[in-house]
């Protein structure tokens, strides 16, 4: 049943009918909506039986989820930004043991500078802690990944992160479906740990492991997600026959068939970037696109496939990896190797810029043409750039450069 | 005590700035919030202790509060949430010639940050530390904090916290090498100041908690002790805070409190009957790290030749830039 939520709160509710029987957050913006919701959830009864703790940073929030988790309950978390920054040794760790708990991240950028707006820095800071990473291309796929979070983590014992653009996603308010509890219940067993506290059978948990088996066991993480590359389309489709909607997926293809020029990107932006792949097609440009949803793992052959036919790929992506370029394009150039076709690079939307359409489409038409460089950052405002570095070169104390580059930007305004 | 030599090169010229010159842009705290009585205590010690803006740093965690360095005319760092106080440590050590000043909230103290409260306290280096207690995570807009009062409503405990507030100042009296905690609360102005001035002049880690109103999602919260002066319980002492005249009409609730008796200051802190305001506890003999790890020296005129040389590159402006140096 369509109800107008904001997603966050849908995301609660969603989170509840999962029967989580802990769950601890300490509070970041965007992702506060989220577990404010549990929490009422939680003292109004409709989640019970469920321990709710607020506890005093994320790093203990994990490490309490963790603890749940080992002793057998299904656990829950949520933060963003520096919060999965600072939680990050217990990340994984968590991983490591292969304790299925479930994370919302509400995607913000990394400081410094302080911003609280949308990117995916935090995600791809910690992409290869052996979590499973899922994007949301939309609000209502934020709301069903959790369903599918669950069911994936606990049948692999792998962690889940569902990743959510903060505010563009956390803060929409919009028509959305809220799974019904009986329909939860059907998809999402109860949770059976594989491992219990058990008197006949004590276990300590936290082996040393020295070289003659980390290897082996560092290779369970990747086997799992190797696992779970097959039973991610296998649990889209239960989902779509219990649900009736796709939602969650490797990746989503968008008019990809016949295209020469494919834009590859995860999350929200995504939604634009189909709307400039429509003008496009109407004014005869062969062009598609394609909406990772996992990340992790990364779908290596079922992007290869989606790119079949492309003469050439754009990757916009919300982060920035600085030495590099992008976290994902050297994924995706990966799934291409062998094959002598551009990957061009397009940093977008860093700390909540706005990707609009005229700019993907000006993108789009570019690449199309092959006349971009490997790397471009997408709306990049050279001249202030410029005089920054002037500055730099000018005086050896020029102080610190956000600060200088704001005072700058408000003399230009 | 020594003299040190930025100390030497200071005396060679007087310096006296009005409160305007150390104030910076328009705060953008809500009406009536607590943080912008602090603020102006803040700048008249500044001020009236005629601290040098190039000798003085703020360095605060992430908060409503923790946006205070951007409101002083000073040096400022508005850093990591819960990250202040080793931060400042930092300043010091590089910098020991700076008057450091923290900000901190009861979030970012005594949630996130409290693993270095707990050992800033035990290296007592000298910083002047403002624990600015809404008892409430103002930033993210309203959610229940350790020093929040049992059964406090707010977005994550929507039926009442469930446990007894922390106190602060009994976990800071509690850790070993403390040498100054200090109370006071944001609606007397002149204590505030007299508090902070006499936190300032200590020569080690002075701890203030200032309890501090948050109209925005605390309201109504200190309504009593704000009405019934005798709520408020002054520690006076000779070696302690003195009372203005003034203030001693309103404030009769008053006891006298030596504050060198740390197990009496223990228990002052531990008193629910009425909130204690002053000076709890003052020990100037705990050794500071700075001092443990740089004892002074035998000055001889190399060595006093080759620290003022250091002192004054801290001034130098390079006219080529910096090729021209190295
Ligand atoms: C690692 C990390 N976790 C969470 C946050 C979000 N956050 C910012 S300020 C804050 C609490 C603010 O409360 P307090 O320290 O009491 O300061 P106040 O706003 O009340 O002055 C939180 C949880 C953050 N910035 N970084
Ligand atoms: S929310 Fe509270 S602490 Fe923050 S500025 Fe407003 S009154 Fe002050
Ligand atoms: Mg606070």
């Amino acid at each position: 049943m369509l109800k107008q939520l904001e997603c966050s709160r849908a995301i609660a509710e969603v989170i509840a009918r999962c029967r989580p029987e802990v769950v601890c957050a300490y509070p970041i913006t965007p992702q506060t909506h989220i577990v404010e919701g549990l929490s009422e959830l939680v003292r109004d009864g409709t989640l019970a039986p469920c321990e709710y703790i607020n506890v005093e940073s994320e790093t203990s929030a994990l490490s309490v989820a963790l603890g749940a988790s080992a002793a057998g309950a299904r656990a829950y978390t949520a933060t963003a930004s520096q919060g999965l920054l600072h939680m990050a040794e217990v990340v994984y760790n968590v991983s490591g043991l292969g304790l299925p708990v479930v994370m919302t991240l509400g995607n913000r950028a990394v400081g410094a500078p302080i911003n609280i707006w949308n990117d995916h820095s935090d995600a791809m800071a910690l992409k290869d802690a052996g979590w499973i990473q899922l994007f949301a291309r939309d609000a209502q796929e934020a709301v069903d990944l959790h369903v599918l979070a669950f069911r994936l983590a606990e049948e692999l014992s792998c962690p889940v992160m569902v990743c959510v653009d903060g505010f563009v996603l956390t803060h929409s308010v919009e028509p959305l479906d809220v799974p019904a509890q009986d329909d939860v219940d059907a998809f999402l067993p109860p949770y059976r740990p594989v491992q219990v506290l058990d008197p006949t059978d004590p276990v300590s948990i936290g082996a040393m492991v020295g070289p003659e088996a980390f290897t082996e066991v560092r290779y369970l993480a990747h086997h799992k997600q190797l696992q779970a590359l097959e039973r991610i389309p296998q649990l889209a489709a239960d989902f779509r026959a219990r649900f009736g909607r796709d939602s969650g997926a490797l990746l989503h293809g968008y008019r990809t068939g016949d295209a020469d020029t494919i834009v590859v990107a995860m999350g929200s932006v995504t939604g634009t970037i189909e709307v400039a792949i429509d003008e496009l097609r109407d004014a005869g440009l062969a062009v598609g696109a394609v909406a990772l949803c996992a990340f992790r793992p990364f779908p290596l052959a079922a992007l290869a496939g989606a790119l079949g036919g492309a003469q050439r790929v754009v990757v916009v992506e919300r982060n920035l990896a600085p030495g590099l370029g992008g976290a994902m394009a050297s994924n995706v150039r990966m799934a291409l190797r062998g094959q002598p076709i551009p990957v061009y690079t397009a940093i977008a939307g860093l700390g909540g810029r706005p990707v609009t359409r005229a700019s993907l489409r000006r993108l789009i038409e570019a690449a199309h043409a092959d006349a971009v460089d490997d790397l471009t950052f997408v709306d990049l405002d050279n001249d202030a750039i410029d005089r920054e570095l002037a500055r730099w070169d000018e005086r050896r104390r020029s102080g610190p450069s956000a600060e200088n580059m704001l005072r700058d930007a408000r003399r230009a305004r | 005590m020594t003299t040190s030599l930025t100390d030497c090169v200071l005396a060679l010229y007087e310096e006296h700035h009005e409160l305007e010159e150390y104030q910076s842009g328009m705060p953008r705290w809500c009406n009536g919030c607590g943080d912008n009585a602090i603020l102006t205590a803040v700048q008249r010690l500044c001020r009236d202790a005629e601290l040098r803006p190039e000798k003085t740093v703020f360095v605060s965690g992430i908060g409503c509060s923790s946006r205070f360095p951007h409101y002083m005319k000073t040096y400022g760092f508005h850093s990591i949430h819960g990250r202040a106080l080793p931060i400042a440590e930092g300043v010091k050590l590089a910098r020991p010639d700076l008057h450091v000043f923290v900000n901190t909230g009861d979030g970012d103290c005594c949630s996130i940050g409290a693993a270095h409260w707990i050992h800033a306290i035990r290296y007592n280096m000298n910083m002047t530390v403002i624990l600015h207690d809404n008892q409430i995570y103002g930033l993210t807009k309203k959610q229940a904090s350790p020093t929040s009062p049992l059964g406090t409503r707010s977005n994550t405990t929507p039926r009442g916290s469930y446990l007894e507030a922390l106190n602060p100042l009994t976990v800071t009296l509690g850790v070993q090498n403390v040498s100054f905690v200090a109370q006071v609360v944001d609606w007397i102005p002149d204590l505030v100041f007299d508090v902070l001035s006499a936190a300032y002049r200590h020569q080690g880690f002075s701890f203030v908690r200032v309890i501090q109103r948050c109209p925005e999602f605390q309201p109504g919260l200190h309504e009593i002790a704000m009405r019934e002066p005798n709520r408020v319980q002054v520690l006076t002492h000779p070696r302690g805070l003195q009372l203005d005249p003034s203030l001693e009409r309103v404030y009769k609730n008053r006891l006298e409190h030596d504050p060198s008796d740390l197990s009496r200051a223990r228990d002052i802190a531990s008193s629910t009957d009425a909130i204690p305001v002053g000076i709890l506890y003052w020990n100037p003999e705990v050794p500071r790290y700075e001092q443990i790890r740089a004892p002074s020296q035998l000055r001889t005129p190399d060595k006093i030749r080759a620290g003022l040389e250091a002192e004054l590159d801290k001034y130098t402006i390079w006219p080529d830039g910096p090729t021209a140096t190295t």
